[in-house]
């Protein structure tokens, strides 16, 4: 009879354990292409809140480099682990940028997702449909945007041009008073080229949306020998950290710069903070970072609530706008009731919401941008 | 019998050495060879066809300041030894090794920051000496020659002073006897009897200079470019290795230049490469 009864009992136990919800081990490897500050994000200010609310959850971040070459990094690794033919993929999640984005869906190597993520519903900019030209709904949630703009000093600039056109005439009045960094130093003057082919351009829609054709470089010629034209008055400074380095220390009174790098030397000091920002007519380009979950991810659902996690309004505001003064990948009327009124106006301080839809420009779609670099190489630096 | 087998022992022992030497050396050079061949997927002249085209003036301009640099830094390292082998200075001993020490990284932001417009150089010019202000060097090649100079200067000197020391004192005291002068002495003496030890001075600087990066984006002009820029930006910006490998295969046959000259040099100086 007590043999029975402990039996009995043992089975009990056995099926209410059954019943609880006892969380499993789980290790999100998250792969990071962006520069240290995207892999310090995650590392120390992300992983630590995401680990509270899943103590079973270690969040291990690897950095991949800036610029499409660290997106290539991870490609590589996703193309590896797809050529090994296991079904779990050791990566879970990854953050990339848009021709990173092209190339894996391309190859299948990441999976259609949003439609199981929330936040999806809160993106308010066309960066989560299309990349390059490319579409890419479904398969990516952006993570933030970057937009650059054009800083001004206005100790020396007290009407800072408005447009491309207005700029021309400022840097004739106001030789070698505007610097950028040509296109070999770093995106902020990839992107005021881009900027300009836009405003030449007779069709700056195809070079952001498509299709290909040659034809629509006919007058790019022209375009370029005006470029080279107006480098004649213009410094070219070293790097997206040289043109700031150069309108800290007078030597320069205009730049494009990369918003939220400019913010973050503002705030810690190593920046003028009366240095001011402008997006001029017709726009310049921005562009999103992404999250991507690979096609086989082992932990996918975990790798799921990490992008909700980081996507809500609450976890936008502190860190994506207020600790890394990005601009949200979400509307920013979600985001606001989180933030502080000196936060919101730092960020939007000198370039509105509006502004930013109007003037924030895509980059171009991926042929074009590898020829308008190579234009500027062949015709602007020779 | 024997003596195949005393060959077969000696191959082993340097076998360890030969494996790491065609791993590490001599399988990527063979395949950057063979990438710089490939466009497309196909074996084609396109990537050297485009590197004639974009970079040629780039390429010319490699050589130049690589050149320019090397002869500065030669000279200035031969100056600096022949000052130390007469004259014992402590100080300036110690001082022309600093710039050892420091990574290319940092140099690069530190010439960047001295030699720019407003950057301090112009300040304790302007400030100090009441001048009037100094077009700004850091995005020149005037700037990028000086900065390659400082870092490039205490290797040279290294070994050309060493030279001139490991030098038997018996030849300076007989051109001393003889009347020559201090100039004389190095120019006629030390540098010849010691032309092997600069040609290697001048070797090791030229192909440093050349292969450099951080330093050319951080204080060079935006164009043009030392071919490892453009490298770097075929790669970053196009995932295009292609033109890249070209690029690199450029560069190892200018550095093949000197090298060979070099190694004929060396065989005609000492009867032979083994001596």
């Amino acid at each position: 009879m007590r043999k029975l009864c402990g039996v009995l009992m043992l089975i009990i136990a056995a099926v209410l354990l059954a019943q609880a919800d006892i969380p499993i081990k789980v290790t999100l490897t998250m792969m990071v292409a962006g520069d240290q500050n995207m892999v310090d994000f995650f590392q120390y200010e992300i992983a630590p809140e995401f680990e509270k609310l899943y103590p079973n959850v270690k969040v291990k971040v690897v950095g991949t480099g800036p610029g499409d070459a660290g997106s290539q990094q991870i490609i590589q690794q996703l193309q590896l682990e797809k050529d090994s033919g296991k079904d779990r993929w050791a990566i879970d999640l990854v953050v990339i940028h848009e021709a990173g984005a092209i190339w894996a869906i391309e190859r299948g190597l990441i999976r259609q997702y949003t439609d199981f993520l929330t936040a999806r519903r809160l993106v308010t900019m066309k960066t989560a449909e299309v990349a390059l030209g490319i579409n890419v709904n479904g398969y990516v949630m952006p993570m933030f945007h970057s937009q650059t703009a054009i800083a001004y000093n206005p100790r020396f600039v007290k009407n800072p041009p408005k447009s491309y056109a207005e700029l021309v005439e400022w840097v004739k009045e106001n030789p070698k008073k505007f610097g950028y960094n040509g296109i070999k130093g770093g995106m902020s003057g990839v992107s005021f080229v881009f900027g300009w082919v836009y405003w030449k351009s007779k069709n700056p829609d195809v070079l952001m949306n498509g299709p290909f054709d040659e034809k629509y470089m006919e007058d790019w010629p022209q375009i370029y020998a005006e470029l080279k034209e107006f480098n004649k008055y213009v410094t070219l400074t070293s790097g997206n950290a040289g043109t700031l380095d150069a309108l800290n220390r007078g030597e320069i009174w205009m730049g494009p710069v990369w918003v939220d790098m400019f913010y973050t030397w503002i705030r810690e000091g190593r920046m003028d903070p009366n240095i001011r920002l402008i997006l001029p007519e017709p726009g310049m380009p921005g562009q999103p970072m992404y999250f991507a979950i690979p096609t086989k991810a082992a932990n996918a659902d975990y790798a799921l609530k990490m992008i909700e996690f980081v996507s809500s309004p609450a976890v936008h505001a502190k860190y994506i706008v207020d600790r890394f003064n990005w601009y949200p990948a979400i509307g920013i009327e979600y985001v606001s009731p989180y933030l502080s009124k000196e936060v919101f106006d730092r960020l939007y301080r000198d370039i509105k919401e509006e502004d930013l839809l109007k003037f924030g420009k895509r980059m171009p779609i991926a042929d074009y941008r590898t020829r308008m670099l190579e234009a500027y190489e062949k015709w602007v630096e020779k | 019998m024997r003596r195949k087998k005393e060959l077969m022992v000696g191959f082993l022992l340097i076998l360890p050495a030969l494996v790491v030497l065609v791993a590490l050396y001599v399988y990527p050079l063979a395949l950057s060879v063979y990438m710089s061949f490939v466009a497309q997927g196909r074996f084609s002249l396109a990537n050297y066809l485009k590197v004639f085209e974009i970079y040629w003036r780039d390429i010319i301009y490699s050589v130049v300041i690589s050149l320019v640099a090397t002869a500065v830094t030669l000279g200035l390292s031969i100056g600096v030894s022949g000052y130390l082998r007469f004259k014992s200075w402590k100080f300036l001993e110690i001082m022309y090794k600093l710039p050892l020490f420091i990574p290319f990284l940092i140099v690069g932001h530190a010439m960047r920051v001295f030699l720019a417009p407003h950057g301090t150089l112009n300040n304790l010019l302007t400030r100090i000496l009441r001048i009037e202000e100094l077009p700004g060097l850091s995005r020149s090649w005037i700037g990028l020659v000086w900065a390659f100079v400082w870092v490039m200067t205490p290797y040279a000197a290294l070994i050309v002073f060493g030279a001139f020391r490991s030098l038997d004192n018996a030849y300076i005291e007989a051109a001393q006897n003889l009347g020559a002068s201090r100039w004389k002495i190095v120019f006629d003496v030390l540098i010849p009897m010691c032309r092997p030890s600069i040609m290697v001075a001048f070797i090791l600087t030229f192909v440093r200079t050349i292969s450099s990066l951080t330093i050319p984006i951080m204080v060079g002009p935006a164009s043009p470019n030392m071919i490892t820029v453009n490298m770097m930006f075929r790669v970053n910006y196009f995932n295009d290795w292609g033109t890249a490998n070209a690029l690199g295969v450029i560069s190892y046959l200018i550095v093949m230049v000197f090298a060979i000259y070099y190694l004929k040099f060396m065989a005609a100086e000492r009867g032979g490469i083994k001596a």
